[in-house]
């Protein structure tokens, strides 16, 4: 039996969740050190329950794992408690099957799925031994590559990363690995090596690049350094779907993690263009996987793990073309089996009612609308296909099926919205009661009324995004948009059935200072983390201050990248990365939303986006028309 | 329909895992092995599945017990072999018995259980173990503090203790009383020990092997304690104990 636990008993005893990091899940790789060429440690930059609900980790860490000359580790950041103990006893940080110390390890991978986890990847190189800058690195130290949406801009962490993986992971590893592999025979420098790694498709080096900046502090150029590194490096992105590798063994963590259950990913990419979503336009194009495949997946999946429940997954359901027949086969299957089913991003109709009545306890769910703007008007300024029509069918069929509880998510601060946009919040929800009570009469309800939870979170504008010129709200307007929602939902008839949440601001604003962040950031975010920020994304660990010290210390104002609306010809720190959707339909959409106006999904009618370059998907399938 | 009981060991890292999620790990690996558990009635179904006594985070276990009712199978040792197929390693199913229909569920017939007491490298006591356990145990009660929920209070263990021993001089061998209506934590027993010689115990000195855990029962010569499957126990082998048929031990 494998006893080998980096931390003595008495640590692990001491801490909170040691299982946090014993490795040795059901389905974790266990390898032979003798065949082995390259190891790598996936890291997700945030606490063990948040990394292991996370999808492509668990891809990507079965896919270089089917690779015999391979073997892919786990590690996450240590918990606050767990950090304090290792730099109290020095204890060098480790992968989570060998517990071996990650200093030892050939390539150290981070997904990067939010800007607020910034900081723990400086934690993580910190508490490895692993030098901060790329440019104080030696072959002693693992290559670090960092992958996910936030490499979509990556300049605020540029400095500290050797290589950036653009796209889905699929494609490119095998050829990174190989070139790794002679690279280390032939004996040529670090230097050398990343030089070569950026004339492979998908591959941004950020050290190949120089910025310059105008007096402004605007970019002047992006100028590459040596001969033949790409101007612009493409996203890469897996042309077939059904046939692609897919996670049929997904570890199994032994504490309950966020995402307790079995993620089927029925197709990436979505067809509908809100125009503040960043992952909307960086999946494009829509590809699906074939039904009979699903169904064969989701057996063999739920055999190999014993979980009680699946979720299919993808940014929205609804249009998965096979939906029907998935889940007429699952509801069967599952019932027999005794599995739940999961349906997250599902639209509200009389469909999916049906099916969820099938699949949960009506009683105790609740529907979830994402209206995400409170007016018809600002709906169309997003290209939120959602109208109140929909919104009101919906929560009627759903009142007749049983339901009582509606969850409602919207946004506060998108581009050119007004104070009649915002009242539009409470007017919804005030509306979604009366249906209620005209739908459902008295001696129907049982003792039970409605419940209605409105939710705002702020928006963010993110690159490569048709806002990603557009202007952010300061804290101030914020706070007064959160104020005006609330006293429009508090004006409402029905006031008393709806509750109403906002998010903070502070952690908002600095969201949007990293998402269209510079390299003049990356000191700022060393700083910060020397002053012992860690855990951002945690509102208890989140220190707005010490970043605003620290952005003023380095001479950059949060309103710059925040508030500054950019024109057309500012060149963007993302500038050398082509995301697949070209500027020039971002900018259409731009000026399209500034009228209010809607534009078709990619179901309907081709926008010309960029993304049918690729070959596949939905591009390449008859329209319905308008 | 079979009512089944199994007797588990636990070793190696899995040993740092809470009891709750113990019970998630074998509920996963019941449906991986595809065994034909029952499930209740209801809008959300569990498995008909209970856990002897819990084991403290940190412990190892040779004689842990579960109990499960099985629709159907091809025969108890299948349901073992399959059960132990779909495990990592850690957790071992050691012996498996049916159980008649009617018949305590493995969590309330919990009398005692039986555990060898050592202690981790640079925190031994400094006292001789065999001399003061001796002492400690002639007391005419043997008092300790157990931590409440409405704060703290002595009891007297000295009736909880059923048998001891010393191994090598250096390991506590002990069955105390164990369930839910006197339950004595092997932990406490050693808090009480160190008090009693005066010593500081340094944190996390103690290591806890559960060896055994036993129902009760009452017969001829008395009231006794004996294994949860008596057939397939472990050595029982207090040196006091006599008259030791079917791992019974007279208390």
């Amino acid at each position: 039996m494998n006893e080998k636990l980096a931390l003595s008993d008495e640590i692990l005893l001491s801490i909170s969740k040691p299982e946090r990091y014993i490795g040795g899940e059901v389905n974790s790789a266990v390898k032979d050190l003798s065949n082995i060429k390259i190891r790598f440690a996936f890291c997700f930059p945030d606490v063990y329950e948040i990394g292991m609900s996370h999808l492509g980790i668990q891809i990507l860490y079965g896919l270089f794992n089917e690779y015999d000359d391979v073997w892919c580790e786990r590690v996450f950041s240590p918990w606050s408690d767990m950090d304090s103990v290792m730099r109290e006893n020095n204890i060098p940080l480790f992968a989570l099957e060998s517990q071996d110390p990650i200093k030892n390890f050939d390539f150290l991978g981070f997904t990067l799925q939010y800007e607020m986890c910034y900081t723990n990847i400086l934690q993580v190189l910190d508490l490895s031994g692993v030098p901060i800058y790329t440019k104080d690195r030696t072959w002693d130290d693992p290559i670090v590559i960092g992958g996910g949406p936030c490499s979509y801009n990556p300049e605020p962490i540029a400095d500290f990363f050797d290589l950036f993986y653009i796209g889905e992971g699929e494609t490119k590893y095998r050829e990174l690995f190989d070139l790794y592999e002679k690279s280390k025979e032939e004996g040529i420098s670090r230097e050398e090596f990343l030089y070569r790694c950026s004339q492979i498709d998908g591959i941004y080096v950020p050290s190949l690049y120089e910025i310059s900046y105008k007096e402004d502090g605007t970019i002047e150029s992006i100028t590459t350094l040596r001969e033949n590194v790409p101007a612009v490096v493409k996203k890469e992105l897996c042309l077939d779907l059904t046939n692609a590798y897919y996670p049929m063994k997904p570890v199994m963590p032994f504490i309950r993690v966020t995402q307790d259950r079995v993620v089927m990913e029925v197709m990436r990419g979505c067809i509908r263009g809100c125009r503040f979503c960043q992952a909307g336009q960086l999946y494009r194009p829509l590809r699906e996987r074939d039904v009979k495949t699903l169904k064969e997946y989701a057996i063999t999946l739920l055999k190999n793990t014993g979980y009680e429940e699946i979720s299919l997954s993808s940014l929205s359901t609804s249009d998965y073309t096979g939906l029907n027949e998935l889940l007429e086969f699952l509801i069967d299957y599952c019932n027999e089996h005794k599995v739940n089913i999961s349906l997250p991003s599902l639209r509200i109709d009389a469909f999916s009612l049906d099916v969820m009545s099938k699949v949960q306890d009506v009683k105790k769910s609740s529907l979830t609308f994402a209206p995400e703007a409170g007016s018809q008007r600002m709906r169309n300024v997003i290209n939120k296909g959602l109208t109140e029509e929909d919104i009101l069918r919906g929560a009627h069929e759903a009142f007749l099926g049983g339901w009582n509880k509606v969850k409602l998510y919207f946004m506060l601060g998108l581009p050119g919205e007004t104070t009649e946009d915002i009242e539009g919040i409470g007017d919804i929800a005030n509306k979604i009661a009366v249906e209620y009570f005209e739908t459902v009469p008295k001696e129907k309800r049982n003792g039970r009324t409605i419940e209605i939870t409105a939710s705002t979170s702020f928006f963010v504008p993110k690159p490569f995004t048709p806002f990603q010129w557009a202007s952010m709200n300061t804290k101030e307007e914020f706070l007064d948009k959160a104020s005006i929602t609330r006293k429009g939902i508090m004006s409402q008839l029905n006031q008393k059935h709806i509750k109403y949440n906002w998010h903070e601001a502070d952690a908002s604003m600095l969201e949007g200072i990293l998402a269209r962040g510079d390299r003049k950031l990356s000191t700022v975010i060393y700083n910060v983390y020397k002053r012992g920020c860690i855990f951002d994304a945690w509102s208890e660990h989140f220190k707005n201050d010490i970043w605003l010290e620290e952005l003023e210390k380095a001479g950059l104002d949060p309103m710059f990248y925040v508030k500054r609306e950019r024109t057309k010809d500012e060149i963007l720190p993302w500038d050398m990365l082509d995301c697949g959707v070209s500027k020039e339909f971002l900018w259409r959409e731009w000026e399209t939303s500034k009228q209010a106006k809607v534009s078709p999904n990619c179901r309907q009618s081709c926008m010309g986006c960029g993304g049918a370059n690729y070959g596949v998907g939905i591009c390449f399938q008859p329209k319905t028309g308008v | 329909m079979k009512k089944l009981r199994l007797k588990f060991s636990k070793h190696g890292p899995i040993r740092f895992l809470g009891h709750l999620d113990v019970m998630r790990y074998v509920q996963k690996a019941i449906r991986r092995a595809e065994i034909d558990i029952k499930y209740s009635e209801g809008y959300s179904p569990h498995q008909i599945l209970s856990f002897a006594q819990p084991l403290s985070v940190g412990s190892t276990t040779d004689g842990d017990y579960m109990d499960m009712t099985v629709l159907s199978c091809d025969s108890i040792q299948s349901v073992m072999d399959a059960l132990n197929g779909a495990m990592n390693e850690g957790i071992e199913i050691l012996a498996i018995t049916e159980l008649p229909e009617k018949c305590e569920n493995a969590m309330t017939s919990v009398s005692a259980a039986e555990y060898v007491i050592s202690f981790r490298e640079g925190k031994e006591p400094k006292f001789d173990l065999s001399e003061t356990f001796s002492r400690f145990m002639a007391q005419a009660e043997i008092p300790a503090v157990k931590k409440t929920k409405n704060g703290e209070k002595t009891i007297d263990i000295k009736p909880l203790i059923y048998n001891y021993e010393i191994l090598d001089g250096n390991k506590i061998h002990v069955l105390l009383s164990a369930g839910s209506s006197s339950n004595l934590k092997a932990a406490l027993l050693t808090e009480s020990l160190f008090a009693f010689a005066g010593e500081e115990m340094k944190e996390f000195a103690a290591k806890f092997n559960r060896l055994e855990t036993y129902l009760s029962g009452d017969d001829d010569k008395g009231h006794y304690v004996q294994p949860m499957i008596p057939e397939k126990m472990s050595e029982v082998s207090f040196a006091s104990a006599d008259g030791v048929s079917q791992g019974k031990i007279y208390v």
